[in-house]
């Protein structure tokens, strides 16, 4: 990871998405409208978190088999980064659904899935927090991280599919998806995904990197 | 292995039926969050009040069984214990003990609960297998999370904090199973939801195997 390409890649992916997201013709969905292009700003967040918290589990994983400590820092920056980006992928939901449900939260399953994993990755780092031995920190850390991934993926990957939301696609809601496969959205969607994807690694990167710095000081 | 687990379990047994002052104070939990809701309600509660009352002391029931379960094995006699056993052949003794427990608990509970509150589900067997899917879904879950609460030393405390986020969409499924039960007298309506809880305890228990050995060596 030591290259500079994939931050390149990454910086004009997004620059290419946000100019495309505003700029690039859209579907005319009824309620949606315009603010259907809120899809490459807001769903982009999710995907790069989901990313995120992965490549923290694989870290987690590869921690609890070599005990090396390095994993743990890797593990912890990639899902406080990942955090962010739910965050940023919540404030930006929440400000969709002011124009298009009216208010700022709903009772609605895929909300709820993320209030939940908000909260499971916030217990994560109280418990980071509440242990002062290092090495049993990061491996029961890493355990109730590998724990927490996995119940994620079920919440928001099963749960919302019993029941109706109110978000577009599901319960007859206008989607892009489901109703013409608009090429020119998936044209900027996709390239958009991988592009925050690229960056919150980057931003995971330099906060390690920081880390380290400041854990070697403290060692000094 | 099979072998070690059944002995396993039967030692928690009997040290539960030698020292029963936790039993009872469960019992005793439930029996006074019944009357305390039957006081609060006078009587008269409407359906989703009674689902979801009936839950939230099924949860805290559960919290209050599992707190416990690993304070001998981790703290006092864990030498002892790692000389003896396999770590996966623990976790799945203490998983099996305090679902039945859980289990036998929350039966005890909706009886009592249904003396004083009334009974408004007409879906008995499904309700039934709702709770006894649902209590072990619980029971897996706490006891992993009291395992790694005690391995913090801040027992209390951390147990709710790591335990509640994971456990709501298991309470709004149970919830919503009930839900059903409420009308519909027949089986094939909830199992999609059954089938959810199902799926919860395998993935707990799952992850309890092959995480607790991590856990268990120091």
């Amino acid at each position: 990871m030591q290259s500079k390409w994939w931050k390149i890649l990454g910086i004009l992916l997004v620059l290419y998405s946000i100019i495309g997201g505003l700029l690039f013709p859209v579907p005319q969905l009824n309620i949606l409208n315009e603010t259907i292009r809120n899809l490459y700003f807001h769903v982009t967040m999710w995907f790069s978190m989901i990313f995120l918290m992965l490549f923290s589990m694989i870290q987690s994983i590869r921690y609890l088999n070599g005990m090396d400590r390095t994993r743990d820092i890797k593990a912890e920056t990639l899902a406080s980064t990942g955090m962010f980006m739910g965050i940023l992928g919540l404030v930006t939901g929440m400000i969709w659904a002011q124009f298009t449900w009216g208010t700022f939260w709903v009772n609605d399953p895929k909300l709820n899935g993320t209030a939940v994993t908000m909260l499971i990755y916030l217990a994560y780092f109280i418990l980071r927090n509440s242990i002062e031995n290092e090495d049993s920190r990061g491996r029961i850390a890493a355990i109730y991280n590998i724990i927490a991934f996995v119940m994620m993926i079920v919440f928001i990957g099963v749960l919302p599919r019993m029941t109706d939301s109110l978000h577009p696609g599901n319960g007859g809601n206008p989607a892009f998806g489901n109703y013409d496969l608009d090429s020119n959205m998936r044209m900027v969607f996709y390239p958009a995904v991988i592009g925050w994807i690229l960056i919150g690694s980057w931003i995971a990167q330099l906060r390690y990197r920081i880390k380290v710095l400041e854990f070697n000081n403290e060692i000094k | 292995m099979l072998n070690e687990v059944k002995e396993l379990v039967l030692k928690d047994i009997r040290l539960n039926g030698r020292d029963r002052n936790a039993l009872y104070s469960m019992l005793l939990y439930v029996l006074c969050t019944s009357y305390v809701a039957y006081l609060s309600f006078e009587g008269n509660i409407d359906e989703k009040s009674w689902i979801a009352l009936f839950w939230i002391i099924g949860l805290f029931a559960g919290i209050n069984a599992c707190l416990q379960s690993f304070k001998k094995e981790l703290n006092q006699q864990s030498l002892f214990f790692y000389t003896l056993a396999h770590p996966k052949a623990i976790i799945l003794a203490k998983t099996i003990f305090n679902s039945t427990l859980l289990i036998v608990l929350t039966l005890i509970s909706y009886f009592i609960y249904s003396l004083f509150l009334g009974n408004p589900i007409t879906a008995n067997l499904s309700f039934i297998l709702c709770i006894i899917l649902g209590s072990s879904a619980l029971a897996s879950t706490l006891t992993l999370v009291s395992a790694i609460a005690t391995k913090t030393n801040n027992n209390a405390g951390l147990m709710a904090v790591l335990s509640m986020p994971l456990l709501f969409p298991l309470l709004l499924n149970l919830i919503q199973t009930s839900e059903i039960c409420l009308s519909e007298n027949n089986l094939f309506v909830a199992s999609n939801q059954l089938l959810f809880l199902a799926l919860l305890n395998i993935v707990s228990v799952l992850l309890s195997y092959l995480l607790f050995p991590y856990l268990w060596r120091d």
